[in-house]
């Protein structure tokens, strides 16, 4: 009779229980915590909807015997595992109030993809203001990922009155079609379904993806047949020339090139044509089911379990009020898999956490801040101030160091969980050597060829933001989220006020002169900062990749480790594995 | 009876209850703060309060008794 069990077993089947069940008194103190944070994601879901609803009704679409792209995206994907990215992205505040594209983590047939398609609600899928952005940002993460890329392609084409917002420059809409090379170089597939009429970059956005299934009312083309030939600019417009062009678009019947009858027919480009939308979501399907992926038990290490407490209790445990601690293994023993933790050197270093997890079965790193306050800690420091939960000190620079570079070597993906303040700052912490272990930890990150997801809890603030593996690890951080807590910004806005205008209001007092005009505008900075750190604004810039509640934050999770482990470039033999060892001693 | 002390220095940030009345365990009762992060202070057991040694804006040392319960 054969025999078979997880690998490690002795180190992965049961680790270490990390939380507990709340207290009645915890229950009934966290109430007004709940309500806050319902606020909050009020505020968000208000947001969300102005996006969903942006363009032409979706009934106006479904009339013309069409699928909205959010339709397209329910049809795809596995019921229940749409975890939708950049919903609230608009970098530069367009009139559509979107970049025109929606975008998410999503299984097919038993596979994750990262999916994207044009909103055919607005201006029929055209490029807009801030979508070359947003697409890079999702190629990005296939690449991060190696996962499929999935466009649900619809694409109308530059947004003409806007064409200097979009076209050109290094990161202009064309930069996407040398991403998609880009992943078909490195060997990350690109299934493409295509509708309605993409001429221009709409033909590229058709052409430069590795499979091509197209509608039968689809095209792709060079240019459209929009652009009227036969006239004979003045240079500008007058009344002649009106009408000449009223009466050649009068007269126009051509019908658009790149039509099916050329580029299935003639060309063969398109692998497939369907007569109905749904049917060529079907062939993506068909198409994902050839996609390389590794069946998970070749990489879990013990089998999948929901965490032993449950995830909505998360919004009874971090605090709203953003002064306020919180046990942040509480939250830990909240997204991982039977609320297990096997912690790395927890007596070195206390204001952080180091320490390996199971998600889904498969074995994670996770980094995070601790809260509190950390009396005769840290120890450069001791008699002149107490360590306080948020902040960086040496040992725990050290820490996140040594702990990056051993999930590097073990190829464990780390998910960071960051509610941080800063590094420590003043005359003992540059002779403890914050600044340069912070650099190290950049080092430590860019190193390793790890993925890595960023959740910002409650506060990203000063460089503990970005060596945290925030969204600035271009190489390494696959996407951040944000929770209605979020707020992002280089410090407190109250810090700030302090730091610009503290010598102003030394001068104005020395010069006998009134002091209000100055602390007006330090208030207005004040609230200028909070305006612009909260979750919809953070997620309206893209400084993170979606705000999503405290409770959602386990899918999110499950589906980055399951995406790094579908078909990963590189493989550390788990008996082969480091960190659990050097953790057991 | 039971004292609810300091567990660290800091200043009396909040005073949440008053002298006679009855709190239940784990009741938030006091609020310190240091290092510019609020810190509560919960009731170790039910009872009532009898006596409240500080008032807000007071710093209080580690280990200092804050109000006693009875």
């Amino acid at each position: 009779m054969a025999r078979k069990q997880t690998p490690l077993r002795p180190y992965f089947e049961t680790m270490p229980e990390i939380g507990k069940a709340l207290s009645e008194a915890e229950i009934r103190r966290s109430e007004d915590n709940v309500k806050l944070i319902k606020e909050q994601e009020d505020i968000v879901a208000q947001a969300v909807e102005q996006v969903k609803n942006a363009g032409v009704p979706a009934e106006t679409i479904r009339q013309k015997g069409q699928m909205t792209v959010y339709d397209r995206i329910e049809y795809l994907v596995e019921p229940g595992t749409w975890l939708p990215l950049h919903t609230l992205y608009n970098p530069v505040d367009n009139e559509e109030g979107c970049t025109g594209v929606v975008d998410g983590l999503g299984k097919i047939e038993g596979k994750w993809a990262v999916i994207i398609g044009f909103d055919n609600k607005v201006m029929a899928g055209a490029w807009i203001a801030g979508q070359a952005e947003n697409i890079l940002k999702v190629t990005d993460i296939a690449k991060r990922l190696n996962v499929p890329l999935v466009w649900l392609t619809n694409c109308s084409g530059v947004k003409l009155m806007e064409q200097e917002e979009v076209y050109a420059g290094r990161r202009g809409s064309g930069t996407t079609f040398f991403r998609h090379a880009e992943l078909n170089k490195l060997g990350v597939p690109i299934l493409n379904a295509i509708y309605g009429t993409n001429p221009a970059g709409g033909g590229y956005q058709g052409i430069s993806p590795t499979i091509l299934l197209a509608h039968k009312d689809a095209n792709i083309a060079v240019g459209g047949a929009g652009i009227v030939g036969g006239m004979n600019p003045k240079g500008y417009f007058d009344a002649e020339a009106a009408q000449q062009l009223i009466d050649a678009t009068k007269g126009f019947k051509a019908k658009a090139p790149g039509r099916v009858e050329t580029h299935f027919d003639e060309t063969a480009y398109f692998r497939e044509v369907h007569d109905t939308e749904e049917g060529v979501l079907d062939g993506i399907k068909e198409y994902m089911r050839t996609l390389p992926a590794y069946d998970p038990k070749f990489f879990r290490v013990a089998e999948p379990a929901a965490p032993k407490y449950a995830p909505e209790e998360i919004d009874r445990i971090v605090a709203a009020n953003q002064k306020r601690p919180y046990d942040v293994m509480q939250v830990v023993a909240r997204l991982v898999d039977n609320s297990e933790f096997m912690e790395y050197r927890p007596d070195y270093g206390p204001e952080v956490f180091t320490g390996v997890a199971k998600i889904d079965g498969f074995p994670v790193g996770i980094i995070g801040n601790r809260q509190g306050i950390f009396p005769k800690y840290p120890e450069y420091a001791e008699g002149a101030y107490a360590g306080v939960g948020g902040k960086h000190y040496r040992q725990g620079l050290i820490k996140q160091n040594e702990f990056v570079t051993f999930c590097g070597r073990d190829n464990l993906p780390i998910i960071w969980l960051q509610d941080t303040t800063g590094i420590d700052v003043g005359d003992l912490a540059e002779k403890a050597e914050l600044l340069a272990l912070g650099q190290s930890l950049i080092y430590s990150i860019e190193k390793t060829d790890l993925s890595m997801m960023c959740v910002v809890l409650r506060k990203g603030s000063a460089a503990a933001h970005y060596i945290m593996g925030g969204p600035q690890a271009n190489e390494n951080n696959a996407f951040t989220l944000g929770t209605p807590l979020t707020e992002i910004y280089v410090m407190h806005g109250e810090t700030a006020a302090a730091a610009s205008y503290a010598r102003r209001l030394v001068k104005e007092q020395e010069a006998g002169r009134d002091l209000e005009p100055v602390i007006e505008k330090m208030n207005q900075m004040v609230k200028d900062y909070e305006e612009k750190s909260r979750p919809v604004y953070c997620a309206k810039r893209g400084f993170v990749d979606e705000i999503v509640s405290l409770p959602d934050l386990r899918n999110y999770v499950v589906a980055f480790t399951a995406a790094n482990y579908q078909n990963p470039k590189s493989i550390t033999p788990v008996h082969q594995m480091i960190l659990p060892r050097i953790i057991r001693g | 009876m039971a004292s609810v002390n300091a567990p660290m220095e800091g200043k009396v940030f909040k005073i949440n209850v008053n002298v006679g009345d009855k709190v239940q365990m784990d009741d938030e009762i006091i609020v310190l703060e240091a290092m510019k992060m609020e810190t509560p202070i919960y009731a170790s057991d039910s009872g009532t309060v009898k006596e409240i040694k500080v008032k807000e804006g007071d710093s209080v040392s580690e280990d200092q008794v804050l109000l006693v319960i009875e």
